[in-house]
């Protein structure tokens, strides 16, 4: 086999993660930006979706396929055959994995909707450190309740790309992930143009003002974190498909609830294309440092893993303290047109880039 | 023979005395849920490591040196982050994410002060025990009994300090009312200031008292932190008290419910720890958000009198 650029599977993994964090985000912008919810548990929808994925569609295939052994126990063998299968029942595979993420989507949206009970009740950081430990749970759950998602040892997810080549499977992953992100984009950016992100503004902005004019303030915030949950539990899912296998020791508050915020409030907060810089600048600047770090490590007289954490820190402070509306700042919105004459295709660009 | 698990509930409890006192005390005066409180613990963990490891000198020289290092940090943190994120009027959500960035930055720091350990002078400095360094009272580690005593003197001092002295009625007139506080010439900033130090550095001695039983890692601070929140909520985050009843609640929950249930139902419970302190917060920010301090006592008392 021609051994592949090293370059290219840098860019290659750099768009596939971009795009799973540009979708949690995105969500997590919706809440927090748009909203004024601070979700500290946005590991929770995640961790969801992500254990979906790892559970829901091997299951099936092995169902289905007559594929012996126990999902968990013989969870390597049982994924490798279902991997097989996969490559001769093309049409079904897909089935399921649609399925999947349908699962993801009611499964995150039912723990958004948990999620929005202490929303509705408690205010700032009391709000935050009820939904810091909502999210914290999940982890604890998934590592001591093998069934799950296998426990300490984790499980490998069948991959519903193994019919395409070796060398083309990445490049595939990446293209999908970006098209889902797309996706994400837009409907993200149609539901803030649309009457319910203005009053999910407004209701952050002056939540009495808002009651006053006939909004149900409740109504807005439930539906937005349950909105935003599900799309966290999509990105989840992605994520653990992408990486072919998942552990549930890998859903920690750092990297699925810290990060995410760490990322819009660099972009800039309530601006979904600030969110898309924010992402990009940082999960580029975290490859850089790993792809390079043999060649960082004899200019630091220590592990690079520190110099990461210790020059995101520095960062996000810095943002906070001289750049506090981000690199991009919020604007009004443009509202969608009522009665528009535009094509499809300008209305999607408009949304893009207006 | 007393048996260990009694040792690791006094111990764990007067830790999260000392941690849940400190972090309601921040709360009360700046408002500022610190996320980064936990981690000052560790930090005095290191202290105790160098002391007996490095000097090789009796562990409890560690304690006052960890209270100055870990609030001379918790003070860096207040004047050169929270106080100018406040005075551009940052919510309480931003300056929680920016005591949580701190939080990364001192665990880095923390860690390449362990690798520094190891390199420099062969020392085990992750998952390592002190336990075999600790000195012996009457046949017992000297800690089981030491841990309790200090939080006892500690609570006492602070409550006489708060209730007696002119720092004390300043410390409670700048939580109630600031601007009024300001104005009749008490500065505030310095109030605040001091009650941060003495919160890290309350952090810094319950650190370096639980390197002598618990294991010391680096990473100990966000295993932690959910248990130092879970006491200071059920106490309420407004009372010295309340932070006291917390602690000792939490600690005891932990370590003696997850041993008793474990005992009634199965072992595979005691995996499940964690969760306490998780559900804990959940319930009291839910159903009791005054926590322990908020309940009306004496109606309580004259409820149960009358039946």
């Amino acid at each position: 086999m021609a051994s592949i650029d090293p370059a290219f599977i840098f860019l290659t993994d750099l768009i596939a993660i971009f795009s799973i964090y540009a979708i949690i985000n995105l969500s997590l912008n919706l809440e927090f930006g748009y909203g004024g919810i601070p979700n500290f548990g946005k590991v929770l929808a995640v961790g969801a979706g992500a254990f979906v994925a790892a559970s829901v569609p091997g299951r099936i295939i092995a169902a289905i396929a007559n594929i012996e052994g126990d999902y968990i126990q013989n969870n390597l063998s049982v994924v490798a055959a279902a991997d097989i299968w996969i490559v001769d029942n093309l049409g079904l595979t897909m089935v399921i994995f649609a399925f999947t993420f349908v699962i993801a989507a009611l499964v995150g949206g039912g723990l958004g909707a948990l999620t929005s009970y202490p929303a509705l009740r408690l205010r700032g950081d009391y709000l935050a450190i009820t939904l810091l430990a909502f999210g914290e749970s999940i982890r604890i759950i998934g590592n001591n309740f093998p069934p799950l998602v296998g426990g300490t040892l984790g499980v490998q997810v069948p991959d519903p790309l193994s019919f395409v080549p070796d060398e083309l499977r990445f490049p595939t992953a990446s293209l999908i992930l970006i098209v889902m992100a797309v996706v994400a984009y837009i409907y993200c950016e149609m539901t803030i143009r649309s009457p319910l992100g203005r009053s999910l503004r407004a209701v952050r902005d002056n939540e009495m003002a808002s009651e006053s004019l006939g909004k149900d303030t409740g109504r807005v915030r439930i539906k937005t974190i349950i909105v935003a949950s599900a799309l966290a539990a999509i990105a989840g899912a992605l994520y653990a498909i992408y990486t072919g296998s998942t552990i549930a020791i890998a859903y920690d508050r750092g990297s699925w609830t810290f990060w995410p915020f760490l990322m819009i409030l660099i972009g800039g907060l309530a601006n979904n294309k600030g969110v898309l810089v924010g992402t990009l600048l940082f999960v580029t600047l975290r490859k850089v440092i790993i792809f390079f770090k043999d060649s960082f490590e004899w200019i630091v007289p220590f592990d690079v893993v520190w110099l990461d954490m210790l020059l995101l820190g520095s960062i996000l402070l810095v943002v906070l303290l001289f750049r506090p509306q981000g690199v991009i700042v919020e604007k009004p919105t443009h509202t969608l047109g009522r009665r528009t004459k535009s094509k499809g295709i300008v209305r999607i660009f408009n949304l893009l880039f207006r | 023979m007393i048996n260990p698990v009694f040792f690791d509930a006094a111990v764990f409890a007067s830790l999260l005395v000392l941690l849940s006192l400190g972090l309601t005390l921040t709360y009360l005066t700046t408002k500022v849920p610190n996320f980064a409180h936990a981690s000052f613990a560790t930090l005095g963990v290191y202290m105790t490591l160098i002391a007996v490891r490095v000097w090789e000198t009796n562990p409890y020289i560690a304690v006052p040196i960890a209270f100055v290092m870990s609030g001379l940090v918790a003070i860096a943190l207040y004047i050169f982050i929270l106080k100018p994120l406040a005075r551009r009027g940052a919510t309480g959500s931003i300056q929680m994410i920016a005591t949580l960035a701190f939080d990364m930055i001192l665990i880095a720091g923390l860690n390449i002060l362990a690798d520094y350990l190891t390199d420099g002078f062969r020392i085990k400095s992750r998952e390592f025990t002190l336990r075999s360094y600790d000195l012996e009272f009457m046949d017992l580690p000297m800690i089981v009994m030491i841990a309790p005593l200090a939080v006892a003197i500690i609570g006492i001092v602070l409550y006489l300090v708060l209730k007696k002295t002119k720092f004390g009625i300043a410390v409670r007139a700048s939580t109630e009312n600031p601007d009024l506080s300001g104005t009749v010439g008490i500065n505030v900033n310095a109030v605040y200031g001091v009650a941060w130090m003495i919160a890290g550095g309350l952090a810094g001695i319950a650190g370096a008292l639980m390197a002598l039983w618990f294991l010391g890692d680096p990473n100990l601070g966000p295993l932690l932190i959910p248990s130092v929140f879970a006491a200071s909520i059920a106490g309420g985050l407004t009372s010295i008290f309340g932070a006291v009843a917390g602690g000792l609640l939490v600690g005891l929950a932990e370590v003696l419910g997850t041993r008793f249930l474990a005992g009634e139902i199965g072992s595979w419970l005691i995996a499940y720890r964690p969760l306490i302190p998780l559900i804990i917060i959940a319930v009291t920010l839910l159903f009791v958000p005054n926590g322990l301090a908020g309940i009306n006592w004496s109606k309580v008392r004259s409820k149960v009198w009358r039946r």
